[in-house]
């Protein structure tokens, strides 16, 4: 048996029933095309969030609230940290070269007939240079402004946009939550972090936003939402980590659980990568349950076609086909099959990849490990799934098949 | 040119089912058919001549006796020895004529050299050799579907006959076609016999019979009378 004479065998055979052959290998191109472009959108949407958390700066350090624990479970986050305690970070820690301090909140704003509800962070000057921002116009706060609650605001660059286009906002009086703010400046554009407009904000100072929007909550002092710190240098951050956490520590009384939580950026890193790295694997499985039905569909089909061709296969056998002959003519089939689809699928898979790249944030990736898996998984899949049918073909006794007309 | 024995059957048995069902398709078949024989095969519905065929075509196994086809035991050979010998020594040709629809003429004539190896370029010679032989020189490159009942058939001979088999086995070829056509396929038979070709068909037609040399007649399972000339046909039939 020679395989080209068998390959176009197969070929003609699967071509002169072109309809069947191609919603055979509809479940193979979808099993294969949804692989693909799964785990492509699930490493872009990986990428996506590591290259954010990479965009903060290898320096920076990030103090929370709550334990790790305890953040998970409460939806109402304890208010445990406060102003001083950045102050005394700044002041005691030797690793640290800036800390910024930020309460966030979200209250609509008003400035004539136009209104917003924006995000809102009451700060201190150093979240500039802490955050890596920037001031396009005007000015940032200053510590008088902390120091003398001045109702002064930063606007971000969509919301300036959306309420001044192309006036002058500086010196400009707008309403947050009813009170009323003079413009003293306006960022240099900063694009979205994990899918919130960073540009669609407000800053004021910590101290105003404290006093006169959100009021005092905790019995602490000025309670904030997290503390930004960045470390002298790269290599100061494992210091400046745990001499925080000592320091924190200290001040907070602590004994047993830590009531706050020192983040690096690459812990965050970690994390995001265990959670999206997670869902990349549960999309790719989701999909892999797709190809494993595409390769039911095939072993059906060729079932259905082993009973359909009893004649044919008599025939062959009484002309000189082996059992041997027969098993190999109709793996053939099946493995054409189920690579083609694959194939197909690929070309499906890879064109959805690149379409969602082009037209959503999502950095969605060819994978070509992914592309090797789909496309071997399929070709064994028509291997495993042409088994039962070709043997039921193979073992066919000759005439029995020719007799059944 | 010294005789040589197609086949020798001894004592061949074919039973079908068991306990109180079993059918004696074959009940002891002793028979020789030699080199260059031209033979009929008949008898009533049932009475064992397909099984008889299938037998002598390798295609079934009996259940018991010895057969020799052109000297060779094959009673005890494997069923991939039996392929090859099919392929090898035997050409088979039925009533449905039994062609792929999805080849054309050439290709459906082919088909025994792909299981026998032959180079490609060889293939397409001796395919195209065998149709001009049956008189379908013009027709190479038709599907099933495009010829007529007799044309088919042709085709079946000469898919039968490319691989050079030392005996030509038809199970009632003639039975699907009408009076002119079958005297056309009759006429093929006879070329091909008087080549040296070793044919034997079963026929329910005594016409049909009557172009053979021998007639062999059958009756539950077992061979009645061996006709040698078909001039004594006209008595059995008419009895
Ligand atoms: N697979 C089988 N199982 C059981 N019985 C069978 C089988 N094949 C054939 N038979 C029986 O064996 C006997 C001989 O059948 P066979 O087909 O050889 O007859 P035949 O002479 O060719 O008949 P016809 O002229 O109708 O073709 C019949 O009684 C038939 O019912
Ligand atoms: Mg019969």
């Amino acid at each position: 048996m020679d395989w080209v004479e068998s390959g176009k065998m197969a070929v003609k055979t699967l071509t002169a029933n072109k309809m069947r052959s191609s919603l055979t290998m509809l479940g193979m191109i979808i099993g294969n095309a949804s692989v693909i472009a799964m785990v492509g959108i699930g490493q872009g949407a990986q990428r996506l969030a590591s290259e954010q958390f990479e965009s903060l700066g290898p320096n920076v350090l990030f103090i929370s609230p709550g334990s790790n624990q305890a953040r998970q479970r409460a939806t109402n986050l304890p208010r445990t940290l406060i102003w001083d305690d950045a102050k005394a970070i700044a002041s005691q820690v030797p690793a640290v070269q800036e800390v910024a301090a930020q309460k966030q909140g979200q209250y609509p704003i008003v400035y004539g007939g136009l209104n917003s509800s924006s995000s809102i962070t009451g700060t201190t000057p150093s979240f500039l240079s802490v955050r890596s921002f920037d001031v396009a116009k005007g000015r940032f706060l200053t510590d008088l402004d902390l120091q003398r609650n001045q109702r002064v605001v930063v606007l971000g660059a969509d919301l300036a946009n959306r309420f001044f286009s192309d006036q002058d906002p500086i010196g400009k009086r707008i309403r947050i939550r009813n009170v009323s703010f003079q413009v003293i400046g306006v960022m240099r554009p900063k694009g979205s972090f994990l899918g919130s407009n960073q540009d669609d904000a407000a800053y004021i100072p910590l101290t105003t936003m404290s006093s006169t929007l959100t009021g005092r909550t905790s019995p602490y002092g000025l309670d904030v939402t997290f503390i930004s710190v960045s470390a002298k240098n790269e290599a100061s951050v494992p210091a400046a980590e745990f001499q925080i956490t000592n320091l924190l520590r200290r001040r907070h009384k602590i004994v047993s659980q830590d009531d706050f939580t020192v983040q690096a950026q690459k812990d965050i890193l970690q994390i995001v990568g265990t959670i999206t790295g997670g869902l990349t694997a549960m999309l790719a499985a989701i999909a892999g349950v797709s190809l494993l039905v595409g390769g039911i569909g095939i072993m059906n089909i060729m079932l259905v076609s082993v009973t359909e061709r009893t004649q044919e296969i008599g025939l062959r056998k009484a002309i000189g086909a082996s059992g041997q002959d027969i098993l190999v003519q109709f793996m053939i089939e099946a493995v054409l099959l189920s690579a083609a689809g694959g194939l197909i699928g690929t070309g499906v898979g890879v064109g959805g990849t690149l379409l969602v790249a082009t037209f959503s944030p999502l950095k969605a990736a060819i994978s070509p490990a992914a592309i090797a898996l789909a496309v071997s998984v399929s070709g064994t899949i028509g291997l495993v799934f042409g088994v039962i049918p070709a043997r039921q073909a193979a073992k066919l006794d000759p005439i029995v098949a020719l007799r059944s007309a | 040119m010294p005789q040589s024995t197609i086949v020798r059957l001894e004592g061949i048995t074919k039973v079908y089912g068991m306990g109180d069902t079993t059918v004696h398709a074959l009940a002891g078949i002793d028979l020789m058919i030699e080199q260059g024989e031209y033979c009929a095969i008949m008898g009533a519905s049932g009475s064992g001549k397909s099984t008889m065929m299938n037998v002598i075509g390798c295609l079934d196994r009996p259940t018991d006796g010895q057969y020799y086809l052109d000297g060779q035991d094959v009673a005890q050979l494997s069923d991939r020895d039996l392929a090859h010998i099919r392929n090898q020594k035997l050409g088979f040709v039925f009533q449905q004529f039994h062609l792929l629809p999805q080849l054309s003429a050439l290709e459906n004539v082919m088909l025994p050299m792909v299981y026998a190896s032959v180079p490609t370029a060889e293939r397409k010679e001796r395919a195209a050799e065998a149709l001009i032989r049956v008189g379908l020189g013009q027709r190479l490159q038709n599907r099933p579907n495009q010829l007529s009942g007799g044309q088919q058939q042709r085709v079946a001979i000469a898919r039968a006959i490319v691989n050079r088999p030392v005996l030509l086995l038809a199970d009632e070829p003639t039975g699907a076609l009408d009076s002119t056509t079958t005297r056309e396929i009759l006429a093929i038979f006879g070329e091909l016999n008087e080549s040296g070709m070793t044919v034997v068909m079963v026929t329910h037609e005594s016409e049909v019979a009557r172009c053979t040399n021998r007639v062999i007649w059958f009756k539950d399972g077992q061979v009645m009378q061996s006709y040698l000339a078909p001039e004594d046909l006209g008595t059995v039939t008419a009895a």
